[in-house]
């Protein structure tokens, strides 16, 4: 097969099962692309990668920064005249991405997150933010800057409250994905 | 009528100040509620498995029979959608083989709404009313999006609050455009560039404060303001209020009860004037 029609169709199905069958009647009209706060940063756009998951095109529609650019305003979503939930597309790449060996920083990000509410059922930011930071140093300068904001408000939570019910979150995470 | 509160994370960190003026307004207007029992994080943005935030939010839910309030419209956004997706037999039963509390049904409100209902037109509790202060309504995303009550491109309720107040609600074009709060820290040019757009709008549209119903739009807006204008060589200067804050003010609450002086940009200037205005028209 040519090397620009290669269709991953186990990828495509997965998509589907993940963000709704409903995807595979877009008409490519771009209204997802047009609300988009951040469409002038992405490539493929919201729309192209729509398509690329239609078309089974795994690579290409795993591995851009368009997932890790989408802000969840779900714009998108309200307004798609198809039905369809572009941003639940995203959430289905970033789902797949997740499960691959070697993350993005952005990956990183949401695999802590999730790792905080398994482990203790809550957020705790200041945690959250110091282990983001062992994996993305870059971001040191601007967390001090808003550190600094919070700090003298009050408003850094340092102490990690952990919940009752913890075991049963982390079973919610284990169990429900996948 | 008493309803369950759930705070969400932001309430012990960044949104502390929403969750006390969310509690003392609640006091003060004789809405009953008693914090959730042992509430879980709602996975927020960042839990892409969507039976995994389903499984979150529906834990939640199931420790309370009461309406459950929020103030944080993303809690509100994840509960809402929840309790949408639950409806489907096959979501609700793999979701309750895992739970230790039963899902079974749940009201999910937000608090402007709460606070609306039990704030009728020309209620006496408005000791101060805001007359003549220009606020821009800032919806952000969740609150209307995507299953919320309120009509997700031409959303109402915040300015219909703003009158009650006797406020002005200015005509405010980025009113329900995203904040960029979620990628702010993976993708923070990006999220800057949003934000400081949403800010110079309202300065262009004349506003005097910004009210918000997020604890994301307000960590962008507030928090993240003067860094904002140093990076875009830009003077903003404008408050940015919970709509909590900004019915307490109205309802006469002191500034401690209502969190002010844990806002960044300095809200007090506001305050101090509706008091003055009060006292000339006296």
């Amino acid at each position: 097969m040519p090397e620009d029609k290669r269709d991953d169709k186990a990828f495509k199905n997965e998509v589907l099962r993940l963000a709704g069958s409903e995807a595979l009647t877009c008409i490519q009209c771009g209204t997802c692309s047009a609300s988009c706060p951040t469409a002038n940063l992405m490539n493929p756009s919201i729309r192209k990668l729509i398509k690329l998951c239609l078309e089974g095109r795994r690579d290409e529609a795993l591995h851009n920064e368009t997932l890790w650019l989408c802000t969840s305003c779900l714009l998108c979503t309200v307004r798609c005249p198809r039905g369809i939930r572009p941003k639940a597309v995203v959430s289905a790449l970033k789902e797949i991405a997740g499960r691959e060996e070697k993350k993005s920083k952005d990956a990183s990000y949401e695999e802590l997150f999730v790792k905080q509410i398994e482990q203790n059922g809550r957020i705790a930011e200041l945690p959250l933010t110091a282990e983001f930071l062992l994996v993305f140093p870059q971001g040191m300068v601007s967390s001090m800057q808003m550190g600094l904001e919070l700090l003298p408000k009050g408003k850094i939570g340092i102490e990690i409250d952990k919940i009752r019910g913890k075991d049963e979150v982390k079973r919610i995470i284990e169990e429900l994905r996948g | 009528m008493k309803l369950a509160y759930y705070p969400g994370c932001v309430s012990q960190s960044t949104g502390k100040e929403m969750d006390a003026s969310t509690r003392a307004v609640c006091t003060a207007l004789g809405i009953e509620i008693e914090e959730l029992a042992d509430w879980n994080c709602c996975g927020a943005t960042h839990v892409s498995n969507e039976l995994v935030a389903t499984g979150l939010a529906a834990r939640n839910m199931a420790q309370t029979d009461l309406p459950i309030m929020t103030a944080c419209s993303i809690c509100y956004s994840n509960l809402r959608t929840a309790e949408e997706r639950l409806k489907e037999p096959e979501v609700l039963a793999r979701v309750n083989a895992v739970l230790d509390k039963k899902y079974r049904e749940a009201e999910v409100r937000h608090a402007l709404d709460v606070i609306l209902e039990a704030m009728p037109d020309g209620d006496e509790r408005i000791v101060l009313p805001l007359k003549g202060l220009l606020v821009a309504p800032y919806y952000g995303c969740l609150l209307t999006r995507p299953a919320g009550l309120y009509s997700a491109e031409f959303p109402v309720i915040l300015e219909t609050l703003i009158k009650r107040l006797e406020a002005e609600p200015v005509d405010f074009r980025k009113k329900t455009a995203c904040c960029g709060g979620p990628i702010f820290m993976p993708q923070e040019k990006a999220a800057d560039d949003i934000a400081f757009g949403i800010l110079s709008e309202a300065k262009q549209a004349g506003a005097e404060v910004i009210v918000t119903v997020c604890p994301l739009c307000h960590l962008m807006l507030d928090a993240k303001q003067k860094i904002l204008e140093q990076k875009k060589g830009e003077k903003i200067g404008i408050p940015v209020l919970y709509v909590t804050q900004l019915v307490g003010i109205a309802l006469g609450l002191g500034p401690e009860e209502l969190g002010l002086f844990m806002n960044t940009v300095s809200p007090m200037g506001i305050v101090e004037k509706a008091y003055e205005r009060m006292a000339n028209e006296s």
